[in-house]
């Protein structure tokens, strides 16, 4: 006799609690309880021991009433059952992604490094104009490159550089359509705080079932799904909070609503738009650690491997370089956007 | 003045809220804006506007804020689209155009001159000038000639490359001014262009206005809060109240003839000796026997004629107009225009 038992007799449904009544795979507490005492079982002493009506609990009474493990099994089946429609879709959709992600790595990785550096260098320059820059970034890199991490070091900037580029793409676009309808704002607002505060392992598990490990898109997607947040509400915000006295004149010169657009609202939303592109670069690169559990190559694996195998050094080493990049990212993310401000004094 | 009229605002009617139109039908039974505002929940924007706005003549329409003159500004280029009403422009009738001729209306018909000078932050004072040029689809090449020419008629000649942030308040609404010159309209909007400046700085941009309008004469709607600008600029005034207008004509005539309490109270402050002109208060005759002391033009201000006169009450003038008497002016005449009218005295002695 279990708690409830008397509930499902008032209701009249102890027909069909017998019903379903089997001899189901016994779950691990069942057992542990079964061979501990036999006490335990029966009904409590007291209102103190009433335990809560959950799914378990009641199946202790019904047995055709479904127990919780149930649920997520159900759940588990019925993502298998869509999983092949789904991958269907977004396989072809996805593919160019990991095109882009092999190509990047491979050309990062072919080209010699006194191509590389100097290229990097000279990006550098033209979006930062300064020199002390320049050579923070020129030390940070041959300083990777001299204790030979500079080639992880590569491929994870190749994955920043492919996500972040992707992120802009998509995010900008869906920030503006946002910033335009205040009913795609509020659909668009949940799922954008869901992606923000999700743990990013939990959505790694649906993407291992829906792609193959050994593809590079699967780690794409992963990061391009936790970076692309920033740049998406940034420039929503940026174009919403520009000077209501400077659209009102460009619709009194009789601007078009594209016009308006392309003269008025992006560039005076720079400032903004640019300090979602910082966020989303930072935040790419923080995925991109994470994504080495599925595969994602670069100075995420050596922390993985310190973690693994218990190396300390190399999981120190591999961090401080992740911090490196992750400075001289900000850094020059930072000075460009600074440039940009200037230019956007009222 | 026998000028056309250029733009004609009928029986306009804007009530701000979810159902305008019920309570619009509240309001012409005569709802007060309090008793709407209170009992319907929407704002009376506007009540029976009806304003003739003449070809080559400056417009002022003032009142306080919330009077309701911004929302009327934005009626004419339909920034706001009324309740009810008519608007024509040269007879035709805006508020039936579509997006695209609304559109082209705005670019060829009317341009505007900002109180916060609403300039693009990343251009140059020569792009922010042109800019009603790029709109319509010309570049820097096309409209720099014409651009620099305007920047340097408001007094901007070597400034065309700063950006406006680098300029002064004053500076930027030159730039302002420019902009809507530069588009070659026939009709200027300014809503309280000059009411952000410094008072030396407005006096300034007050007067490269007049001057600018005896040279172009465009037809030009200003908005102030300001009765000593409006009386400065005005060819004709309208005077705004909680959405309505109180009075409109000569300025002058609204200052020795206010037919309402509320400006009487405006009025009393203002400086009437040198707003109100000679030709207002003169004797009209022709007669040319008598003991005058003097020539005087009929568009001489009070001010002026006080000082000529060193303070002597028993002087008359003569007043003439391109050399030809057209009546003469007593001082003791001058001196009762300078008392704020009866009814004002009045009122203050009430309140008191």
């Amino acid at each position: 006799m279990a708690t409830y038992d008397s509930l499902f007799s008032t209701l009249g449904l102890k027909d069909w609690c017998s019903e379903g009544k089997s001899d189901g795979p016994m779950s691990m507490a069942d057992l542990l309880a079964k061979t501990q005492s036999k006490s335990n079982s029966t009904e409590p002493e007291s209102l103190w021991d009433l335990p809560f009506p959950s799914m378990d609990t009641l199946n202790e009474s019904c047995a055709a009433f479904p127990q919780s493990r149930e649920l997520t099994k159900g759940l588990e089946q019925g993502f298998l059952a869509i999983k092949d429609n789904l991958s269907l879709v977004l396989d072809p959709v996805t593919q160019p992604l990991s095109w882009f992600l092999d190509g990047a790595l491979y050309g990062m990785l072919n080209t010699p490094w006194w191509i590389v550096i100097p290229v990097m260098l000279a990006v550098v320059f033209l979006v930062t104009k300064s020199w002390k820059l320049v050579l923070l970034v020129a030390s940070s890199i041959c300083l990777l490159a001299f204790i030979d991490y500079y080639e992880y070091a590569m491929q994870t900037l190749a994955i920043i550089f492919v996500c972040a580029f992707l992120c802009v793409l998509l995010g900008v676009p869906i920030g503006i359509a946002m910033s335009r309808s205040n009913t795609f704002q509020r659909m668009t607002i949940p799922v954008l705080d869901m992606l923000q505060t999700l743990p990013p392992f939990v959505y790694l598990i649906p993407l291992i079932f829906l792609f193959s490990v050994t593809e590079s898109k699967l780690y794409g997607i992963a990061i391009i799904l936790y970076a692309i947040v920033p740049v998406v509400r940034l420039t929503n915000l940026g174009i919403r909070l520009v000077d209501k006295d400077v659209i009102e004149a460009a619709d009194a010169f009789g601007m078009t609503p594209r016009q308006k657009l392309f003269k008025v609202q992006i560039p005076l939303a720079l400032p903004n738009i640019m300090a979602g592109v910082n966020q989303t670069i930072m935040m790419s690169l923080a995925m991109v650690v994470i994504a080495s559990l599925v595969s994602a190559p670069g100075l995420g694996v050596l922390v993985l491997r310190g973690i693994r195998n218990l190396e300390l050094g190399v999981g120190l080493v591999a961090g401080l370089g992740i911090v490196i990049l992750a400075v001289i990212l900000d850094r020059v993310t930072k000075a460009s956007l600074a440039r940009i401000n200037a230019t956007h004094k009222q | 003045m026998a000028n056309d009229i250029k733009i004609s605002i009928k029986h306009l009617y804007k009530i701000f809220g979810p159902t305008p139109d019920v309570a619009l039908e509240y309001v012409k039974r005569g709802m007060n804006k309090a008793d709407l505002l209170e009992q319907q929940n929407h704002v009376l924007g506007l009540r029976d506007i009806n304003v003739d706005i003449r070809d080559g003549e400056i417009t002022v329409i003032m009142g306080l804020s919330g009077s309701g003159k911004s929302t009327l500004i934005r009626h004419l280029n339909r920034l706001i689209e009324p309740t009810a009403g008519e608007i024509r422009l040269d007879g035709t009738d805006v508020l039936s155009l579509n997006e695209e001729q609304l559109r082209q209306l705005r670019r060829e018909q009317m341009s505007m001159v900002f109180q916060k000078f609403a300039l693009l932050p990343h251009k140059t004072v020569l792009e922010n000038a042109g800019m009603a040029l790029n709109i319509r689809g010309y570049t820097i090449a096309d409209f720099e000639s014409e651009a620099v020419k305007w920047l340097a008629r408001v007094g901007l000649e070597g400034n065309e490359n700063q950006y406006p942030h680098q300029l002064s308040g004053g500076m930027q609404q030159r730039v302002g001014i420019a902009r809507a010159l530069v588009s070659n309209s026939p009709i200027m909007l300014m809503d309280e262009a000059f009411s952000a400046l410094d008072p030396l700085i407005r006096s300034d941009m007050q007067d490269l206005l007049l001057e600018l309008q005896a040279e172009l004469q465009k037809t030009i709607v200003f908005i102030t809060h300001d009765l000593d600008e409006a009386l400065k600029l005005s060819d004709h005034l309208v005077i705004l109240k909680d959405g309505e207008v109180v009075q409109q004509g000569d300025p002058q005539e609204i200052l020795l003839n206010p037919n309402d309490p509320y400006i009487i109270d405006f009025i009393s402050d203002i400086n009437r000796a040198r707003v109100l002109r000679v030709r207002s208060i003169m004797k009209k005759h022709v007669d040319n026997d008598g003991d005058y002391a003097g020539d005087i033009s009929e568009k001489d201000n009070l001010e002026t004629v006080l000082s000529r006169s060193g303070g002597d009450t028993d002087m008359v003038f003569r007043v003439v107009r391109n050399g030809e008497m057209v009546g003469s002016l007593s001082m003791k005449d001058l001196t009762r225009a300078l008392v704020p009218t009866d009814a004002s005295t009045a009122r203050t002695n009430r309140t008191d």
